[in-house]
């Protein structure tokens, strides 16, 4: 078999075992969701189906598939539909940069599990990123509803002001590691031997902030904000494809910027070696789930800023915290780092 | 148990705004609760007694040889059986209702000059559960038992007549009528939720 086959083959089943992989485990994030919410509001969550309501992700599953779906009149159908794709796709190809762990050989062939391995990592993540806006966008224009669109539209500011952010954010990271590879920077981190949320605490914290704004999470789920704009740009939608952007936005996605989080700030697959060969797949899961956990856990404690604070905390604050924090990062390696 | 009072500053001082005093001190009040065992009832598996005092639907208590004496005196000019209801048709609890058609109650005079009581319906769909007939009722008849799942597939099921107003108020009797007449089932529930309560005298 030639050299191009097999990798073709080796990343075709990289990609099945990504895809079922992050799909499942973000149709069960909603079940641990809503335990969570349950049990810091004293409920007891979803409790029925199956053992402590363990197959609620697929009652709801199938009672989304088998839901009849009803296309708004005055609806502009095809971007109707191209706006669940544009809006699933890009949180779907966020994984494909994340390093799950370090390069193995199975049957004598070198195994990366990252689907990926490109030099310019992060700038995917940011265009894929800047890509998610166009989901929104379109499902808002495309429902020909006032609520979705003016979520659409909240949803595109914030988008615009925190990818601003987010990029002078990781530059700060990006300089120290010297590359835009997501797996050369974890292995800058394991060379140097300090996480990198140690150097750069100030653009951990704002990529918190801009992860949080970027998923549409709270404090910064404006373009959701129930009580105003009912559920914001996927009102019109029904059935799966209503389903497909929650699952999108607050689980793909968080779950994806977790572990690029986990890669720039934590040290991707570095720890302790507990379970052998698996080991570094246990810390770069835990430790992504662990930031799962608390972006859900702040969700469920937080109420949300007003529309107009968020953009301007973005740009007022944020975005000068961000500039200097990659001044000083730059000044200091020019004057005290160096190879 | 006080009441504490907060003054709530209308700007945080620059050290908690840098390291988020207030984000933490809601989070951590999130994971508190987390931990916190729910509160939940499981409703249709797991159903709360009702305090002893609660307004649910209505029952007759039956000739059992616990008449108050009201009855006693009365005893002899009424047509009953026991085990049957104690109601004498006196219409107290008719003229007490503030809803005038939720009673329809008939009695008869039997040749021998005794009263005998035909028909005693309470329509719930009309009641508030305000009580007030129970009170009214002079001869320890009328009573408000403790069953509150009353939802039924028509109108018509809705209506109380004789004999299922017996049925509940033997029910009722059977199960809580040993209880002090107390607003709160048990003592520690009661003190749970309000505190020690000093009895006078």
């Amino acid at each position: 078999m030639t050299e191009v086959g097999v990798s073709l083959i080796v990343t075709l089943v990289k990609i099945v075992v990504l895809l079922g992989v992050a799909l499942g485990v973000s149709a069960y994030l909603t079940w641990f969701e809503r335990k969570l919410a349950g049990h810091i509001q004293a409920r007891l969550g979803p409790s029925v189906v199956g053992p402590f309501g363990l197959l609620q992700p697929i009652a709801d599953g199938i009672k989304l598939l088998t839901k009849e779906s009803i296309i708004p009149k005055g609806a502009d159908v095809p971007v109707y539909y191209l706006a669940v794709v544009l809006a699933l796709a890009p949180a779907i190809l966020l994984f494909a940069v994340i390093p799950f762990g370090p390069e193995f050989e199975v049957f004598g062939y070198k195994v990366k599990p990252i689907i990926a391995d490109v030099n310019i990592g992060l700038l995917l993540v940011f265009a894929m990123g800047s890509l998610l806006v166009y989901g929104t966008i379109f499902s808002g224009w495309a429902s020909n509803s006032k609520y979705a669109f003016i979520g659409s539209l909240r949803k595109a500011a914030v988008i615009i002001a925190y990818e601003v952010v987010l990029g002078f954010t990781v530059l700060g990271v990006v300089l120290l590691a010297g590359t835009l590879s997501t797996v050369g920077i974890v292995e800058a981190q394991a060379e140097k031997g300090v996480w990198f949320v140690f150097y750069q605490p100030v653009a951990f914290i704002l990529y918190l902030f801009c992860m949080l704004a970027e998923s549409g999470r709270v404090p910064f789920d404006i373009q959701e904000a129930e009580a105003e704009l009912v559920t914001g740009y996927h009102v019109e939608y029904g059935g799966m494809r209503f389903g497909a952007f929650p699952l999108a936005e607050w689980y793909l996605n968080v779950m994806a910027l977790s572990a690029i989080a986990v890669v720039l700030f934590f040290g991707g697959w570095s720890g302790p070696n507990i379970l052998g060969p698996l080991s570094p797949y246990f810390w770069f899961l835990a430790k992504m789930f662990g930031l799962v956990f608390f972006v859900l856990w702040l969700h469920w404690t937080l109420p949300r800023f007003q529309a107009r604070d968020v953009t301007e905390i973005a740009w007022k604050i944020m975005l000068p915290l961000a500039l200097v924090n990659l001044v000083v990062t730059a000044v200091v390696l020019y004057m005290f780092g160096g190879e | 148990m006080g009441i504490r009072k907060l003054n709530r500053k209308d700007y945080l001082n620059i050290l908690e705004a840098i390291f988020f005093i207030d984000f933490l001190k809601g989070l951590s009040v999130t994971l508190r609760n987390l931990l916190r065992r729910p509160i939940t009832t499981e409703y249709p598996e797991e159903k709360l007694t009702p305090p002893k005092r609660f307004r649910g639907a209505h029952g007759h208590f039956v000739w059992d040889g616990t008449e108050p004496p009201s009855l006693r005196a009365i005893e002899k000019f009424m047509s009953f059986e026991k085990g049957k209801s104690r109601c004498v048709a006196c219409y107290m609890c008719q003229t007490a209702c503030p809803m005038p058609s939720l009673f329809r109650i008939e009695a008869v005079q039997l040749p021998d000059g005794r009263k005998k009581v035909t028909r005693f319906d309470m329509n719930l769909l009309n009641c508030l559960f305000c009580g007030l007939c129970v009170d009214a009722c002079p001869v320890g008849c009328l009573t408000m038992t403790d069953l509150y799942e009353l939802a039924g597939y028509s109108r018509r099921d809705e209506v109380l007549n004789m004999e299922k107003l017996e049925a509940f108020g033997i029910d009722y009797k059977n199960r809580r009528g040993n209880e002090p007449d107390r607003i709160w089932p048990k003592d520690e529930e009661r003190e749970k939720l309000w505190g020690k309560i000093e009895w006078s005298g």
